[in-house]
C-alpha cells in the first residue's frame, strides 16, 4: 500500500512535466511568421560581401555595408534616405520628427554636418515633410520633394513637390519647380541630371479614377514636364546610373507586384526598357559603382522582411537615340515597349534584417 | 500489465492536458467570439426580397460581411459606425474570390427603418442589422459576418509580423485621427506613407488604410487601400498553422467577433494558402460609375447615392 502511494506520488511530478513539455512543444510549432523577429544588421553576416561601400537604412538607424560587415552609423533619432553627394565626401538623410521631416548634412561617419531644413512647428498643420534629398551632379544645389503649398479648400491638401535650393544656401532660398496633381501625394524621388534637367515621378489620375506614377523630365522650374513612361506602366523610384546613361525603374502597371526595368536614358529620352525581373515586390534599386549591377530591396522569407539583393547586368542596353519614336510616342497614353531577357540570377545578400523598403541604398 | 497501461493513460491524460492548456485561449474565443448567433430582423421599410439563408455546405461557397470599425471613446459600447464594409464571396472549389467594398457615406434604406448612411446600421442594431441593410439593397445572400476593430487590425497585424504592400502614391494626411492611443478622442496627428513596396508593421497599416483628407477619391480610395491590404493579410496568414493561434486570438480578444464557428475560421485559413491573386475580382463601387455625389446634404450629412442599375448587375455577376 506505501508502495503504491510512494509510486503515485512520484507520478504526479512525471506527469505535470510531461504535460509542460507538451505545451512547450506546441510553442514550438508556430510557423516562423509568427516568431521570426528581424535583427539588427550589425549582428548579421551578409551572404556576399558588395563591392565598395552602401548605407542602408533599418528602422529610422543607418547602417554602413562595408567589406562584408556592417557598422551603425549617425546619432539617435528616425532617420530615413541616404543620399551621397556627388563627390562621395557627404551623406544628406531625412531626420523624421513626429508630425514633420527635416534634411540634414552628415559626414560619412554619420556625425551632423549641418541641419538644411527646419519644419517643425507647435501648429500641427504648419509642420511639413521633408524627403527624397539629391544633390545636382555639380554639388551646388539640392532637390527634395516638400509639402508646400498646401491647399486649403474643402479638404485640406497635402502634397509634395520637387523644390530646389542651394547645399550652401538656406531654406529661405527655396524654389518650387514642380506642380503636383493635387490629392495625389504629388511628385517624388527627383534626380537631378547633367545639364540642368530634372527627373522626377509624377502621380496623377486617370479617367477611371485610378492613381498612376509615372517618371518625368523637366528642364526648368514651373517648365512643362515631359512624360517618359505611360500611365498604364505605373513607373516609380527611378535610378539614374553612374555615367546618366541608364535608368533604372520599378513598374506595377496597377498590380500589387512590380518588375524591376532598365531602360536607356540620353539626357531626355528614355529608350525602350528591358525587365530585369517581374512579378515581386521590388523597391528602391540602386547602381553599382561601376554601373555593371544593381542592388534592391525585396522581402525574402515568410516572415516578408525586406532584404538587401543584388543583380549583375546583362549586356548594357539599347541607346535611347535608336529608340526615340518608340519612346517620344504618346507616352501618356501608351505602355512602353519591353523586352524580357533571359532570367537572371539575383543573389540575397543580407538575411534576418528587415530593410526599409522606402530608403533606396547609397552606394559609392 | 495493468501498471503500463495506467502508465500510459496517464501520460496521455497529462499529454492532453498541456495542449488544452495551449489551446485555452482558442476555446475561449471560439465560446466569446466565434459562432455569434445573427438573426435578420424582418424588414420594416424595405420591400426587396430577402434571399433565404440556406446552411452552406462544407466546400460550398459562402459570402462574408466584413466589418470595420472605429472603437474608441468617441462611441458607445457595440455602437460603433463601420467605416469599413467589404462583402466577400469565398468559392473554396475555384479558388475565386470576390470583394465589394461599400461606401461607408452610402445613403440607403436602412433595415431598421428609414434611410440613412450605411454605416449607421451596424451603430444602430449591430451586426444583423449591417447585414439585413446589405442582402435588402444588394440582393445578396450574406452567410456570415465578421468585425474587427481599429486596435483589433493593429494587434492582428503585428500577430502576422507585419505584412507586404505596395504603395502606389504618397499618403498624407494632416488630419489624421489621433484616437488609438486613449488621450484626446477628437485629436489628430499627421500621416505620412511614402511609396513603393514595403514591409508594414500594425499601426503604419492602419495609417494606410484609415487615412482619406488629402485622397483624390476620398472614401473610395481608402476603399481600395482597404482591399490590398485585406490581401496582404490573406497572404500572410496562409503561412500560418493551429499553433499560432493562441497568440493571435489573445492578441484580438475583444477586437474581433464573428458568426462563423472555429471549423469555418479553420477551413478559411486553409482556403487563405492556396488562393492566387490573379483569381481575386476586386470592386469599389466609385463615383461616378456606380454612385454620385448629390451636390448637397441630406440631414446634414456629407452622402453618396447609389446608381442601383449599375451596382445590381454587377453584385449579381460576383455574388450569384
Amino acid at each position: 500500500m506505501i508502495l503504491r502511494r510512494l509510486a503515485a506520488l512520484l507520478f504526479v511530478p512525471l506527469m505535470v512535466a510531461f504535460g509542460s513539455g507538451v505545451y512547450l512543444y506546441l510553442g514550438t510549432l508556430k510557423s516562423k511568421v509568427v516568431k521570426e523577429h528581424a535583427q539588427l544588421p550589425t549582428v548579421t553576416k551578409p551572404k556576399f560581401v558588395l563591392p565598395g561601400t552602401m548605407f542602408v537604412v533599418q528602422d529610422g538607424r543607418i547602417f554602413k555595408l562595408n567589406a562584408g560587415s556592417f557598422t551603425e552609423i549617425g546619432p539617435a533619432g528616425d532617420w530615413s534616405q541616404p543620399a551621397l553627394t556627388p563627390d562621395h565626401t557627404r551623406l544628406l538623410a531625412v531626420a523624421r520628427a513626429g508630425a514633420s521631416s527635416d534634411l540634414y548634412l552628415l559626414d560619412l561617419g554619420g556625425q551632423i554636418v549641418k541641419r538644411l531644413t527646419k519644419n517643425d512647428s507647435k501648429i500641427l498643420d504648419a509642420n511639413h515633410w521633408a524627403y527624397y534629398p539629391r544633390v545636382s551632379p555639380d554639388g551646388a544645389t539640392l532637390f527634395f520633394s516638400f509639402d508646400s503649398p498646401k491647399l486649403v479648400k474643402a479638404a485640406p491638401g497635402v502634397d509634395l513637390s520637387v523644390w530646389s535650393m542651394p547645399l550652401n544656401g538656406t531654406q529661405s532660398q527655396a524654389r518650387r519647380w514642380t506642380d503636383p496633381y493635387w490629392y495625389t501625394g504629388g511628385d517624388v524621388s527627383p534626380i537631378p541630371v547633367v545639364g540642368g534637367g530634372l527627373l522626377y515621378v509624377r502621380h496623377s489620375i486617370d479617367p477611371s479614377t485610378a492613381v498612376h506614377a509615372q517618371i518625368y523630365y523637366q528642364t526648368r522650374p514651373f517648365g512643362t514636364g515631359k512624360a517618359l513612361t505611360s500611365l498604364a506602366d505605373d513607373c516609380s523610384e527611378p535610378a539614374l546610373s553612374p555615367d546618366g546613361t541608364q535608368l533604372a525603374m520599378v513598374c506595377s502597371r496597377g498590380k500589387q507586384t512590380a518588375a524591376l526595368e532598365v531602360a536607356p536614358f540620353n539626357g531626355g529620352v528614355l529608350g525602350p526598357a528591358k525587365v530585369l525581373l517581374d512579378s515581386g515586390l521590388y523597391a528602391s534599386p540602386a547602381w553599382s559603382p561601376d554601373g555593371k549591377a544593381l542592388a534592391y530591396l525585396a522581402p525574402a522569407g515568410a516572415a516578408g522582411h525586406f532584404q538587401l539583393w543584388y543583380l549583375a547586368l546583362p549586356l548594357p542596353a539599347a541607346s535611347a537615340t535608336a529608340s526615340t519614336s518608340a519612346a517620344g510616342a504618346s507616352p501618356a497614353s501608351t505602355p512602353r515597349p519591353t523586352t524580357t531577357p533571359a532570367p537572371l540570377a539575383p543573389v540575397q545578400v543580407t538575411q534576418g534584417v528587415d530593410l526599409t523598403g522606402t530608403s533606396a541604398p547609397a552606394w559609392y | 500489465m495493468r501498471l503500463v497501461a495506467l502508465t500510459v493513460f496517464c501520460l496521455l491524460l497529462s499529454g492532453v492536458a498541456g495542449a488544452a492548456a495551449y489551446f485555452f485561449p482558442v476555446v475561449v474565443a471560439g465560446v466569446g467570439q466565434t459562432g455569434q448567433t445573427v438573426i435578420i430582423p424582418p424588414s420594416v421599410t424595405l420591400g426587396a426580397k430577402t434571399t433565404p439563408a440556406p446552411a452552406a455546405s462544407p466546400g460550398a461557397p459562402f459570402t462574408v460581411l466584413l466589418l470595420g470599425s472605429d472603437d474608441d471613446s468617441k462611441f458607445a459600447s457595440d455602437h460603433v459606425l463601420t467605416q469599413s464594409m467589404i462583402l466577400v464571396r469565398v468559392d473554396p472549389q475555384s479558388r475565386h474570390v470576390a470583394m465589394l467594398s461599400i461606401p461607408r457615406d452610402l445613403w440607403l434604406p436602412l433595415s431598421s427603418g428609414g434611410s440613412g448612411k450605411i454605416d449607421w446600421a451596424y451603430s444602430n442594431g449591430g451586426p444583423s442589422a449591417a447585414m439585413a441593410t446589405v442582402e435588402r439593397n444588394f440582393h445578396v445572400h450574406i452567410d456570415e459576418y465578421a468585425w474587427i476593430g481599429l486596435k483589433g487590425l493593429i494587434k492582428l497585424i503585428d500577430q502576422l509580423g507585419g505584412i507586404d504592400v505596395l504603395v502606389t502614391n504618397p499618403v498624407l494626411d494632416d488630419f489624421y485621427p489621433d484616437d488609438i492611443g486613449g488621450g484626446y478622442a477628437f485629436g489628430a496627428k499627421r500621416v505620412a506613407v511614402l511609396p513603393g513596396a514595403q514591409h508594414l508593421d500594425g499601426s503604419q497599416a492602419l495609417q494606410y488604410v484609415r487615412s482619406r483628407h488629402n485622397d483624390i477619391n476620398g472614401d473610395f480610395g481608402r476603399s481600395a487601400r482597404q482591399q490590398e491590404v485585406l490581401l496582404a493579410i490573406k497572404a500572410k496568414a496562409s503561412t500560418l498553422n493551429a499553433a499560432d493561434l493562441p497568440d493571435i486570438v489573445t492578441a484580438l480578444k475583444g477586437e474581433f467577433k464573428t458568426s462563423m464557428g472555429l471549423d469555418r475560421v479553420r477551413s478559411l485559413l486553409g482556403v487563405a494558402s492556396g488562393f492566387d491573386l490573379a483569381n481575386v475580382q476586386q470592386v469599389v463601387l466609385y463615383a461616378p460609375t456606380y454612385t454620385y455625389y448629390p451636390g448637397y446634404y441630406i440631414n446634414g450629412n456629407s452622402v453618396v447615392l447609389p446608381h442601383w442599375n449599375q451596382i445590381l448587375p454587377v453584385v449579381k455577376a460576383s455574388f450569384p
